[in-house]
Parts: structure tokens; C-alpha cells; sequence
């Protein structure tokens, strides 16, 4: 076993943190705000196909592009059905995960290539080329965004009436912080990074989508979030765990004669016995807002 | 009266969503240049306008009933149970499993449910525990389960039960542990008779025993329920295990009941989504029993339509699935009715005024 | 300067339930007054603070400003206006601190300088708190400063208090007062909300009564005494409970002792210790014995540790340490289905959180936590249940649809009588009463005081923990009054005097004889 081997393991895993991180840090936006979302894995499969259809039409930038928005659109449904009209989250959520299940097989049926589709590699997002290796340029920004919305949460006043409302929407109200828009804004706008998460999986990383595209990451996403206590920088630190995981179920199966020794379902099993563990072990330390997922109704 | 509002409001909630879903997948269609009102001609009538074509409706709505109890029993304990994917990929792999044994008729097939209903409850105990002992949301951990059985039956699939024969599925269940149909010609099993009977029973023991009510209490108000008496965590450990039983039943009423196959193809192709499209069933059932049976045929129906629309019309049947998302996406809203109220009124003030 | 700063002309409220809450009020309040709003519970003293501070829209009637008519959409233009309300639960974001509470909403000031605008202000009122510090770790009182401050760094013009000192200590109130008066002297406009009439005749220069949603009276406050204002705050002078209230004993705080009590004790307390849901010890080593045929009441300042006494009594709460003997067993650590089979009954505080399951059925709360006993092979007799409920309905005159009604349709005094029926139905022989009374109105609070009277002639012993101070003077054998976790004294109301009631429920203990 030589140097390459455990290199190709850290590219990995720097790839496979992206959609995890970016998803995860999205969604500490809008349950700081109170809202919980179920359907970014929907989102997440979601923006996989449109930011297809994106790059297909403008170039991997349009792509990407077209997955942000995707996200941000059904963020905006979301948050209209559970910040202005009370609906349930959970129920939403299980919507949109439904919805782009069905949507995303129809979609790719359309595309002529029932349950897959290629991504023509002249619209894929070129990686950045560096003398260790080729990198999608979306790792840096999954690596900087983190401390943005740290410093947006923590350091402006955007971010103290965002926790306020996830917090005691109440007190918001009465501070004159309009609650619902606030919420609606928040989860759209973490909804939105989910989505460009999802562009990124099938334009820049994977270069194709399917109908599994997602594959549990948006449920891992929300563990992350559930590791990181609704603090940003913890959610990168959780997305490296996850995307390490993910990538050493990948790299172990690349690894010459342990495919005969262990069957290559069990070892595709790590990242979810990973999350599994990892939110046993750390559950009831963390404190979370406590209006999250209580829709709030004034007196 | 109120009580006859509040018994009639969710079927026409229900009613009412549904068509924002079909309007919704009309929507779709169009963008894509499909025509929406000749796809919904033929949808329509080929599933609910033959003998046969309701013989499929109810075919397909047989696991549907199953996976969509798991969800409906856990919602109504407080559980948010989306693990009835996972927990009927191992019932069905337990109905296979049973046909490596020979078995008096009648004898097998009775064994062959209750090892599925085994299987299932199996896979619902870890997250069961973690959430009664740990408080791990049941979303993520039944979500994991989801693809940990999915791998494994992946695995099993390909290495344990597989045909030595065709490598792409399992053994076939043996002849005596099939289902035997109801009509000549459908795919219509004995199993339809087997989702009916356990969604009375999950009615009658929701809504008429000690020990459903204690599950509707601590769903409703936990608070209330510990007051009166209620362990939050054995009826955790109870609703989990009810809906692990149903689950893994799904998996095997669909290979036991099911002709030509009566085996899961590798990629688990012909028994994947059951589960997902159970919670959605559940929620246009309005996470009632009962309510389930009509909206698990309704869905069927569409599903069942969807194939031949997809020979017909050219629209992938997928389509139904993303309106389903849409029925249970307008269903998150409590309003439903307001609006119709609303609407109604405005009607009133037209008619009044011309 | 101007003669009103806000004068309501005709407030109606209709809630969507049908509830008349206001009906035609008028209002005016002028710069460089304190204005007291006194009225009974459910008078419609908080919902017209709501409309006034834009929380919620009159169904009719409108509000004038110096300016002209105007209308509140949300608590932002009321603040606009120069219209601030503390609330009784306060706002404040618990994991801020002070100074993000105050920022929370207050735009175009940046934390530095709105820093010093705080120090500023805490050196003009004398109203100081640690700036940087979580408002949850701050004391009670402090909190309500918090809450000031957050209005006053708005410079408002007239400041609302719904019922201020309901959670403050006699000498916390006093500071309060001084304030007030200060902030009359500076020009400014004050609303006292109370329903106690010597803090309106201490702080306020005009009041007016509340009588079930409509003005009962307005009166300068140098031209009205108690006498006066009771009358017009409850209509007739009723008598509450078994016997007036009666403070007429001077002294200071002396040794006090208990009614003498015969029999065996059925309830004893001995050194409970039990945690609050933060982890601090909320009850501090308390004992106390419960006789038959007597109503031991429990008064203080609520949040001193009541909650977490009852409920670990109750068996809801763990015990830390100590001992709970009912009818001669220790039932540390039994479960509450097991005590109500020893014979006791629980009427919660939270009557949405432990007493009803609002989406249930009349019948199907009816015989909560004693679903156990109405059962035939594991299911429910539905004719029992039934006939069950139909008896406490019929009973306690519980005002329902039918018995397939939800709960959460019935009003609060009938979710409360169905509530205390279920429990009696247990024929306990001790009744733990948590705020019994708190929220109903005047008919059912009645109701529920009789029952405990009633209670207390059949030979049944009574708990009573409120926070209404009346309440558990007119209708106790004895008295303790609780403050940080243990009893200030012991006492027969008769020998209680304003003077020692409010040192004891300011936390001075007193001697034992």
C-alpha cells in the first residue's frame, strides 16, 4: 500500500464533504430561524436534475445556478406552508421528498435514459488543477462558507433576530421582528444551499445523475446538524466526518483483495452506521432553539 | 353536527388535495409537451373503469396498506416512523428466506408471513430502542436502517437467496407458500384480504383497547399520558414492533402474492418505493386505518393506470409519484378547508348578486 | 405638549371562539401620569393592552394619537408611536444576553454605542443590569428590567405593565414604584396593569376598573379608596370562600405556628430536596404533614419552587432526596397511577400539559389514568367510559357538546371541572390542588373553591398551592408561604398581617416560637 492510496482517500473525502456541508450549513440557517426540513434529501435529488438540465442548456455555471434557485424555490413553498400558513413541517417535508422521487424518475425517463443520465463532460465544471491533484472548485467554498454564516449568526444583527425567531418567536414579534418572514427567508435560503449542493453532485463531482443521486445525504445532512448543535463551524467539522465515511466505504472497496474478503454491500454500509453512532453518542448535549418546529401563532 | 363536520372535513381535505395533486403532475406533463387531459383519460380508465384494471388497483394497493399502517400507527403514538422502506425489504427477504425449507401448503405460507412480520419488527428495534433509551430522532435513525437494508438485501440478493438458475433474482417462493389469487387473469393475491384484516385490527386496537388508547395518548400529549399512567418507552417499543410486523408483511404479501415473479429482482427493482409511497398513502388516509384502504386503492389505481398511460401516452409512470408529493404537500396545510370555506362563500356572494 | 398621548374611543373584542373580551371601552391616557387599568382576572385587562400595544386588532373602535386616528398591524408600529408593553411573561430571548435583547429589533444603532446608550439610560432610571450576561441566569426581577430597558431604548412616550409585580419581591416592587414616579415626573405616559388594589392606590394617579370587558368606573386616585374600588372591580361585594379575608393584626414577624390538627397525618414531607428542569435545587429540604378534613395552602411568589413540589409529590418529578409517606407507605419513585391508587388526586397547575389531551374526547379524557380500570380482555367498554363521563358531565355541570366533543372545544372553566370530576372520581382521600382557579372565571373559580370547601367537610386533605394570595388565605386551615425552595412560616390566616404575609413572601423567615 503506498502515499497514493491514502491521497486518494483525502481527495475523496474533500469531495464528498461538499454536498454534506453545504446542505448541513443551510439548514442550521433554518432551524436557528425554527424551521426543521425533512425534504433536503428531496432537495438535494431535486437540484441534481435541474442543475442538469442547467448545464445542459448554459454551461456548468448556469448549472449550478439553476440548482441554487431550485433549492431556493422549493425553500420558498416550504416556508410558505409551514411559516405563514402553519403547516406541519414534518408532513412538507415528507412532500418534497415524495415529490422529487417521483419528479427526478420522471425527469430522467424524459431524458431519454430511464433511472440515469450523463452529464456531457464539456458542460461538467472544470476542476481546478494543481500539481496534487484535480479539485472541484466548489471545495473552497464549502470550506469558507461555514465561517461566513458563523460570523452572520453570531456577529450581526441578521443572525441575532434569525436565532431570536427559532428561539421565542414571541419575543421576536414583540421586538418587531416580522416572524414569518423571517423564518420563510431563512429556510429558503438554506434550502438554496442545499441546492447548489445537489448541482454540485451531478455538474461537478459525480458528472451524473440518477434516481439515488442523494442517497441519504440530505438525512445525513440533518444529523450533522443534529452533531453540530446548530453552530456552523461544528457542521463543517461534521461534514469532514461524514464525507471521510463516505469516502472510506469507497476507497476500502478500491483496495486490492479486500473486495474478496468482505462483500462490498457491507462496506458501502459505513457512512450510515457512522451517522447512526455518531448521533447516539452525541444526542442530549446539544441544545437546540426551543420553537424549533413549533409553528408559531400569535395570541 | 360539529361532529359530523369534523368525521366528513378530512375526506374532503383529502378530496381536495388530490386534485391539487393531479392539477399539479397536469402542470408537469404540460411543461414537458405532454397532454395532460388525454394521459388522465387513459389513466383513469384503465384503472378504475375495467374489472381488471380494479383487480390491479387493489393488487398494488396491497403492500401500500401495509407500509402505510407502520407510518399511520407510528403517527398517531407521536412517531414519525419513515423506516417501513427499510423493515419491508427484510419481510420480503424472510418470505424468500422461508421457501429453503419444505412445507405442508397452508402450513408454509402462514410460517412465511410471520418470519416476514419477524424480520420487520428485527429492523425496527435498534432505532425503536435508540429512541425510547437515547432520544435519537426516529427520522434519522429508521432513515439509516432505510439503507443499511437496502445493502443488505443487496447482498442477500445476490450471494444468499439467489436463483442458481437466473442470477438476477432470488429463489422463487416455493408453490406452497404462495398466496393464492382471487381472480383468474389479475395479480390480485389473498394478500389484499391480509392488509384489510390487520388495518381493522390496527383500528380496533387504536381505537377500542387499554393499550392503543395509552399510544393515541402519548402521541396526542405525552405530558398527559406519563400523568396518566402511560411508559413513554414501552409504547415506543410497542408501536415500533406493531409497525415492523406490518412492514415486513408488505415485503411479503408483494413476493408471495404476486405473479409472474414471486421473487425480488436484484436492485430489489419490483419491491423499492412501497415503503416511501406508504407514508404518503397514510397521509391522504389521514393516518387512519380505515381511512388507508380507500386511499392506498386510489393510489394503486394511479399507479396501476400509470403503466399503461406510460404504453399509450408516453408518460413515464413515475409521474404519479410526484403527484402523490404534491397530495401530501398540500395536505401539510391546515387551512385546506378555510380555503374551500372561503371559496365557497365567494360563490354564495356571486350567485346572491347576479 | 399634547393633552392625551392615546385615547381609545369604543374597543370591541370579539375572539374567534365568540368570547366577548371588550365590548365599548373607552380610554385616555396623558403625558405625565401613571394611568392604573385594574380589574379581576379575565376582565379584559390583557386584551386591551394587546390592542393598545398592537399585539392583536380591535373587532371595533378605533385609537387616536395626538396626530389622528391610527391603526396597529404588529407591536412595531405601536413602538413607532412611542407605545412600549412589558409583558407579564416576559419577552426576552433566553440564551441572549441583555444587551442582544435590547438590540433584537432596534435597528440603526450599532452595539457599541447602543452599549453606551444603555449605560446611560441604567444611570438615569437606576435600573441596572449585567449587560453581558444570558438573561437566563439573571434573577427574576432583573429580568424585568431587561425588559424595561428594551422599551425604554426606544424612547417611548408611554410605557404599558401588565401586572408587574406578580413575580417581584415586596422590596423589587418598591424600586419598580420609584421608578414609575420618576418616569411620570420625566413627562412620560404609564399603564399600570394590577388586580391589586393597594399597588393601584400607591403608584397610580387615576384609575380605571375593568368589569367584564367594559369600563366599570374611572376615578382619580386621591378621591377613591379600597373600599371603593373593590366595589366597583367585582360589582357586588361578594364574599369569597368560606370567610372574608380579614387582615386586621398588626406586629411584626413573629413566632407563628399552625392550627392544632388532629388524627394521623395522611400526607408527610420530610426533607424534600428535588431539582428544577435546569438542575438547581428548586425545593430545598422542606417537610410538612397533611391531616384529614384540613386545606393546607401554600402561598408565594410563584416560580419559588410550587411547580417542582407538587410535582414530585405527584410522583411526575424525581425526587433528590428526602421523603414522601402517603397513607403510611414512602412513595419516592412510584409512578402517578400508583398513588392515585392509594388514594390520591392531582389537579395540575398546567392543565394543557398534564390534565387534558385536547384532540380527545370528552369521554376519552375523562378517564385518563384510569383507562386501566374500564377494560374487559384488554379492550375498552365503551358503555362504562361513557356512563362514566356522563356522570362527572352531569355532575359538575360541565358544559359540552356531547361526550364526543373534543376537549380542546370546551371552555377553561369546563375543561377545569372536567378535569377536577375525573380526578374526584377517584375518591381520593388527598386532593393536591395546583392553581386551581387560575385563568376561569368568576363563576367557575367559585365553583372549584366550594368543591374544595366541601372537599375539606367530607374528611378529604387538601394541597393547596396558588399563587392567588386571597385565595389561599380565605379558604386555608393553615398556611406556609414558600420562597427559594423551603417555608418563610407557618400560619393560621388569622394571625397573619399584611406586614408578615409580604415579609414572608419576600423570603424573612420567621422564628419559631
Amino acid at each position: 500500500m503506498n502515499w497514493a492510496y491514502f491521497w486518494s482517500l483525502f481527495s475523496i473525502s474533500l469531495h464528498a464533504m461538499v454536498p454534506i456541508t453545504l446542505t448541513a450549513v443551510g439548514e442550521v440557517i433554518g432551524e436557528s430561524a425554527g424551521l426543521f426540513n425533512i425534504g433536503l434529501e428531496g432537495i438535494l435529488l431535486l437540484s441534481a436534475f435541474t442543475g442538469t438540465l442547467g448545464a445542459r442548456a448554459g454551461g456548468p455555471i448556469l448549472g449550478l445556478l439553476v440548482g441554487l434557485a431550485t433549492g431556493f424555490g422549493v425553500g420558498v413553498i416550504f416556508g410558505l406552508i409551514c411559516a405563514y400558513w402553519k403547516g406541519s413541517q414534518m408532513i412538507a417535508g415528507v412532500g418534497i421528498n415524495l415529490f422529487a422521487l417521483g419528479f427526478v424518475a420522471f425527469g430522467l425517463q424524459v431524458l431519454g435514459s430511464p433511472g440515469f443520465y450523463t452529464v456531457p463532460r464539456a458542460v461538467q465544471l472544470p476542476p481546478i488543477r494543481t500539481s496534487v491533484g484535480a479539485f472541484s472548485p466548489l471545495i473552497p467554498v464549502a470550506l469558507l462558507l461555514p465561517f461566513l454564516i458563523h460570523f452572520l449568526l453570531n456577529r450581526t444583527r441578521l443572525g441575532l433576530r434569525i436565532k431570536a425567531v427559532g428561539e421565542n418567536p414571541e419575543a421576536a414579534d414583540v421586538a418587531g421582528v416580522p416572524v414569518e418572514l423571517t423564518q420563510l427567508c431563512s429556510t429558503a435560503a438554506g434550502a438554496a444551499l442545499a441546492g447548489l449542493a445537489g448541482a454540485y453532485m451531478s455538474v461537478s463531482w459525480l458528472g451524473s445523475v440518477t434516481k439515488e443521486i442523494s442517497a441519504g445525504r440530505g438525512f445525513i445532512a440533518l444529523a450533522t446538524v443534529v452533531f453540530s448543535g446548530l453552530r456552523p463551524l461544528l457542521a463543517l467539522a461534521g461534514g469532514l466526518i461524514f464525507g471521510f465515511f463516505e469516502s472510506l466505504a469507497t476507497w476500502i472497496q478500491s483496495l486490492p483483495g479486500v473486495k474478496e474478503v468482505v462483500p462490498w454491500q457491507f462496506i458501502s454500509m459505513i457512512p450510515y452506521v457512522a451517522t447512526l453512532l455518531v448521533v447516539a453518542g452525541v444526542i442530549g448535549r446539544v441544545r437546540f432553539p426551543k420553537a424549533l418546529g413549533v409553528p408559531y401563532r400569535r395570541e | 353536527m360539529s361532529w359530523l363536520w369534523r368525521g366528513f372535513r378530512p375526506i374532503l381535505e383529502s378530496v381536495l388535495a388530490g386534485l391539487i395533486g393531479l392539477g399539479a403532475g397536469a402542470l408537469i406533463m404540460r411543461a414537458w409537451g405532454y397532454h395532460p387531459w388525454s394521459a388522465y383519460v387513459v389513466l383513469f380508465k384503465e384503472s378504475f373503469g375495467s374489472g381488471y384494471g380494479l383487480a390491479s388497483a387493489l393488487a398494488n394497493a396491497t403492500p401500500l396498506i401495509l407500509t402505510a399502517l407502520t407510518f399511520a400507527i407510528g403517527a398517531r403514538a407521536g412517531l414519525f416512523i419513515i423506516g417501513a422502506e427499510g423493515m419491508m425489504y427484510m419481510g420480503a427477504m424472510g418470505a424468500v428466506a422461508l421457501s429453503l425449507f419444505k412445507l405442508p401448503a397452508g402450513i408454509h405460507a402462514l410460517l412465511a408471513l410471520l418470519c416476514a412480520a419477524a424480520a420487520g419488527i428485527l429492523w425496527g428495534l435498534i432505532p425503536a430502542l435508540l429512541r425510547a433509551y437515547r432520544g435519537v430522532h426516529e427520522v434519522i435513525s429508521t432513515i439509516m436502517f432505510n439503507w443499511l437494508s437496502h445493502f443488505l438485501a443487496f447482498y442477500l440478493v445476490a450471494n444468499v437467496l439467489v436463483d442458481p438458475v437466473r442470477a438476477e433474482k432470488t429463489l422463487s417462493v416455493a408453490k406452497t407458500s404462495r398466496l393464492p389469487l382471487l381472480m383468474r387473469g389479475t395479480d390480485l393475491s389473498l394478500g389484499i384480504v391480509v392488509a384489510g384484516f390487520f388495518a381493522l385490527l390496527l383500528y380496533v386496537f387504536l381505537w377500542h383497547t387499554v393499550i392503543g388508547y395509552e399510544a393515541r395518548a402519548a402521541g396526542a400529549n405525552p405530558h398527559a399520558a406519563r400523568y396518566g399512567g402511560v411508559s413513554p418507552q414501552k409504547t415506543v417499543l410497542l408501536v415500533f414492533a406493531l409497525g415492523g410486523a406490518v412492514a415486513g408483511l408488505a415485503g411479503a404479501v408483494e413476493v408471495m402474492g404476486r405473479p409472474p415473479t414471486y421473487a425480488v429482482y436484484s436492485g430489489l427493482t419490483n419491491i423499492a418505493g412501497f415503503g416511501f409511497d406508504g407514508i404518503g398513502v397514510a397521509m391522504i388516509g389521514r393516518i387512519h386505518p380505515l381511512g388507508i384502504i380507500p386511499a392506498a386503492v386510489f393510489y394503486g389505481g394511479l399507479q396501476a393506470g400509470a403503466r399503461l398511460m406510460q404504453m399509450e401516452a408516453g408518460v413515464p409512470f413515475e409521474m404519479v409519484r410526484a403527484v402523490q408529493g404534491a397530495i401530501v404537500l398540500a395536505l401539510a396545510l391546515p387551512e385546506l378547508t378555510r380555503i374551500l370555506k372561503v371559496f365557497g362563500r365567494r360563490l354564495k356572494v356571486r350567485r346572491e348578486q347576479a | 405638549m399634547a393633552q392625551f398621548l392615546l385615547r381609545a374611543e369604543g374597543l370591541t373584542k370579539v375572539y374567534p371562539d365568540g368570547t366577548l373580551a371588550l365590548s365599548g371601552v373607552n380610554l385616555t391616557v396623558r403625558p405625565g401620569e401613571v394611568l392604573g387599568l385594574l380589574g379581576e382576572n379575565g376582565a379584559g385587562k390583557t386584551t386591551l393592552t394587546k390592542i393598545l400595544s398592537g399585539l392583536l386588532s380591535p373587532t371595533a373602535g378605533r385609537l387616536l394619537t395626538p396626530r389622528g386616528p391610527i391603526r396597529f398591524h404588529s407591536p412595531k408600529d405601536a413602538l413607532k408611536m412611542g407605545i412600549g408593553m412589558v409583558h407579564q411573561h416576559f419577552a426576552l430571548v433566553d440564551t441572549f444576553t441583555a444587551l442582544e435583547n435590547v438590540a433584537l429589533g432596534l435597528g440603526g444603532i450599532s452595539l457599541p454605542s447602543l452599549r453606551r446608550k444603555l449605560e446611560k439610560l441604567m444611570e438615569d432610571t437606576g435600573l441596572r443590569v449585567p449587560l453581558d450576561v444570558p438573561v437566563e441566569k439573571l434573577a427574576v426581577g432583573e429580568r424585568q428590567r431587561v425588559e424595561i430597558l428594551k422599551v425604554l431604548a426606544r424612547d417611548v412616550e408611554l410605557l404599558i405593565l401588565d401586572e408587574p409585580t406578580s413575580v417581584l419581591t415586596p422590596v423589587e416592587t418598591a424600586e419598580l414604584f420609584k421608578f414609575l414616579r420618576n418616569l411620570r415626573d420625566q413627562g412620560k405616559g404609564v399603564i399600570f396593569i394590577t388586580h391589586k388594589l393597594k399597588e393601584a392606590l400607591t403608584v397610580t394617579d387615576r384609575i380605571v376598573v375593568l368589569r367584564r370587558g367594559k369600563v366599570a368606573g374611572e376615578v382619580f386616585t386621591r378621591e377613591t379608596t379600597a373600599a371603593e374600588l373593590a366595589r366597583l372591580m367585582i360589582g357586588t361585594e361578594v364574599e369569597i370562600g368560606r370567610r372574608p379575608v380579614e387582615l386586621a393584626l398588626e406586629g411584626e414577624v413573629q413566632a407563628l405556628a399552625g392550627a392544632p390538627s388532629q388524627g394521623e397525618p395522611v400526607l408527610v414531607v420530610k426533607d424534600l430536596q428535588v431539582r428544577s428542569d435546569t438542575g438547581e435545587l428548586a425545593v430545598r429540604g422542606l417537610s410538612f404533614e397533611l391531616y384529614p378534613g384540613e386545606i393546607f395552602g401554600i402561598a408565594g411568589v410563584e416560580g419559588n419552587g410550587q411547580t417542582e413540589l407538587v410535582e414530585a409529590i405527584c410522583g411526575l418529578r424525581r425526587v433528590e432526596s428526602g421523603e414522601v409517606w402517603l397513607l403510611g407507605q414512602n412513595v419516592v419513585g412510584r409512578p402517578p397511577t400508583e398513588l392515585y391508587r392509594l388514594g390520591m388526586a392531582h389537579i395540575p397547575e398546567d392543565r394543557w400539559k398534564y390534565g387534558l389531551i385536547l384532540p380527545f374526547t370528552v369521554a376519552e379524557n375523562a378517564i385518563l389514568g384510569l383507562q386501566r380500570r374500564f377494560h374487559a380482555a384488554g379492550f375498552l367498554r365503551a358503555w362504562a367510559v361513557r356512563t362514566h363521563a356522563a356522570r362527572i358531565v352531569r355532575e359538575f355541570g360541565v358544559q359540552t357538546a356531547g361526550l364526543f366533543a373534543q376537549a380542546k372545544s370546551l371552555s377553561g372553566g369546563n375543561q377545569q371541572k372536567l378535569i377536577v370530576g375525573r380526578e374526584l372520581s377517584k375518591d381520593p382521600k388527598v386532593v393536591v390542588a395546583a392553581q386551581p382557579t387560575r385563568g376561569l372565571d368568576i363563576g367557575a373559580a367559585q365553583f372549584i373553591r366550594d368543591l374544595l370547601l366541601r372537599l375539606r367537610e367530607e374528611g378529604r386533605a387538601i394541597l393547596l398551592v396558588s399563587a392567588d394570595l386571597d385565595e389561599v388565605l380565605a379558604l386555608s386551615d393553615r398556611v406556609a408561604f414558600m420562597y427559594e425552595g423551603t417555608f418563610t412560616g407557618l400560619a393560621g390566616p388569622a394571625e397573619l398581617t399584611p406586614e408578615t404575609i409580604g415579609l414572608l413572601m419576600g423570603g424573612v423567615k420567621a422564628e419559631p416560637r
